[in-house]
């Protein structure tokens, strides 16, 4: 048992590094596009914002390890011919941007009009008014749901074991598969998972303080 | 006698059925402060966001010195009810956002332009305070100062108080009288009836966006009040008479 256990340990310390790059990628990635959907559904017209709702609310719709076989599995007849690794960097840029968008858009929603309104009479330019005021005082509002969104993505990458990403889960499943030792490994994975999201939990309230500290008083 | 300042002419603005404002007319000199008073609902701060080209006029035309104006031209500086102060930036950076990003001046000179604006509303030692670290009355002294510091042609103040309780009021309304006194040209939305009279060269009563009576204050609050005005401003005297004869 101890020496399942060991081994379990071995495999998850393996798979750890790809974890963290293809969680980090995903969450930078989901955040950019999430940002780039979250503002055009405030800012643009609705002919242009609703296809963006229909896709965010599909994929916000059908469970991930749905979409992930769709992609690796499904892509291939429509000319979509990903490896493991890049499927499941797209799928949890995706997954995660659906999400961040909508924490985005009520970002936008809730910096009050007055503000841009004052900004408006005193003749600073559109753009500059949402660069310099819109921006900085929606960060303070989205920082604690984008933080914990990205620390639930992190369990997300789990499932992309499925698709044959040699990840965390993937490898201490191999050790399962090689030795039966089942509840030796998932008690490995569930501590290592609890782990990984204690540490990003306090990394990302760390970094939101300072970020917070830097925006307002 | 000069040209008038600010020209209303058949201001009219209408949403869907709802008249807001109908046909108003108004001229306002150069120097002078006028005070519009009426019932909550009655066009004042549809008619201050309409002279500022905040919101949309179904009619009519708003001239400043002869020019159509849009918001943002320089003409018109509005203050409004909640400050409007942007939270992330502190007092002194909220008065030279403007003056960087509009008028093209240098960092140093515009953190200089918005310590005097700050120093005018008495708040000259607190320009690195963010808007949180202010009380409300400081908070609209910096929101004047920000506005000020355009030098907009006609001020306008929308309900400036309102947020605030009496002791902090007195503050602020201090600072507008002072600058009443300096011959800036504005217009003020307020329910401070007795702020308004001392104010206001001309006071304008609104309702249900007709201007009913428009006079020197010691009219429009006195004999020659026409009977809404006088049914108006029975509740504030009845007030006000309560507190003399306590």
């Amino acid at each position: 048992m101890i020496a399942a256990l060991l081994e379990s340990f071995a495999a998850a310390a393996r798979g750890l590094p790809l974890t963290l790059a293809i969680w980090g990628a995903g969450v930078a990635t989901g955040l950019a596009l999430g940002f780039v959907i979250g503002a055009v559904r405030f800012f643009a017209p609705a002919a242009l914002s609703w296809p963006l709702a229909a896709v965010v609310e599909a994929v916000r719709g059908v469970p991930f390890l749905v979409q992930c076989f769709l992609l690796y599995f499904g892509g291939p007849f429509i000319g979509i011919d990903l490896t493991p690794i890049v499927a499941g960097w797209v799928a949890l840029s995706v997954y995660g941007a659906a999400y961040f968008s909508e924490v985005f858009r009520a970002g936008f929603m809730a910096v009050p009009p007055g503000h841009l309104e004052a900004a408006r009479m005193l003749g600073i330019p559109r753009n500059q008014a949402v660069l310099r005021i819109m921006l900085p005082m929606m960060a303070l509002a989205v920082l604690p749901s984008l933080a914990n969104l990205a620390v639930i993505l992190i369990k997300e990458t789990a499932i992309l074991s499925i698709i044959t990403v040699p990840e965390l889960t993937f490898r201490v499943q191999g050790v399962g598969s090689a030795t039966f030792a089942f509840a030796e490994t998932t008690l490995v994975l569930a501590l290592v998972y609890w782990a990984l999201v204690e540490a990003t939990a306090v990394a990302s309230r760390h970094a939101e303080r300072r970020i917070a500290r830097a925006l307002a008083a | 006698m000069s040209a008038p300042i600010l020209s209303v002419r058949a201001l009219e603005r209408r949403v869907g059925d709802v008249e807001i404002l109908r046909r108003i007319d108004l001229d306002v000199m150069p120097g002078e402060a006028i005070g519009v008073i009426g019932p909550s609902g009655s066009g004042k701060s549809s008619l201050l966001r309409c002279i500022a080209g905040l919101d949309e006029v179904s009619g009519g035309a708003v001239m400043v010195e002869g020019r159509q104006t849009r918001p943002g031209d320089g003409a018109v500086g509005m203050v409004f009810q909640q400050f409007n102060l942007w939270p992330h930036l502190t007092a002194r950076e909220n008065v030279a956002l403007a003056l960087k990003l509009v008028r093209r001046m240098p960092a140093a000179d515009a953190a200089a332009k918005a310590d005097a604006a700050l120093a005018r509303v008495g708040l000259g030692a607190l320009g690195g305070r963010k808007p949180a670290a202010l009380s409300g009355g400081q908070q609209q002294r910096v929101a004047i100062a920000r506005t000020l510091a355009m030098e907009p042609r006609v001020l306008l103040f929308d309900e400036p108080t309102a947020a605030l309780d009496p002791e902090l009021t007195t503050e602020v309304l201090d600072v507008i009288r002072d600058l009443a006194a300096a011959g800036t040209t504005m217009l003020v939305v307020s329910h401070e009836m007795g702020f308004i009279a001392r104010l206001s060269t001309r006071v304008v009563f609104l309702d249900h966006g007709v201007v009913v009576q428009a006079a020197p204050p010691a009219a429009l609050f006195g004999a020659q009040a026409e009977p809404r005005v006088r049914s108006f401003l029975q509740t504030y005297l009845d007030r006000v008479a309560w507190a003399r004869d306590a």
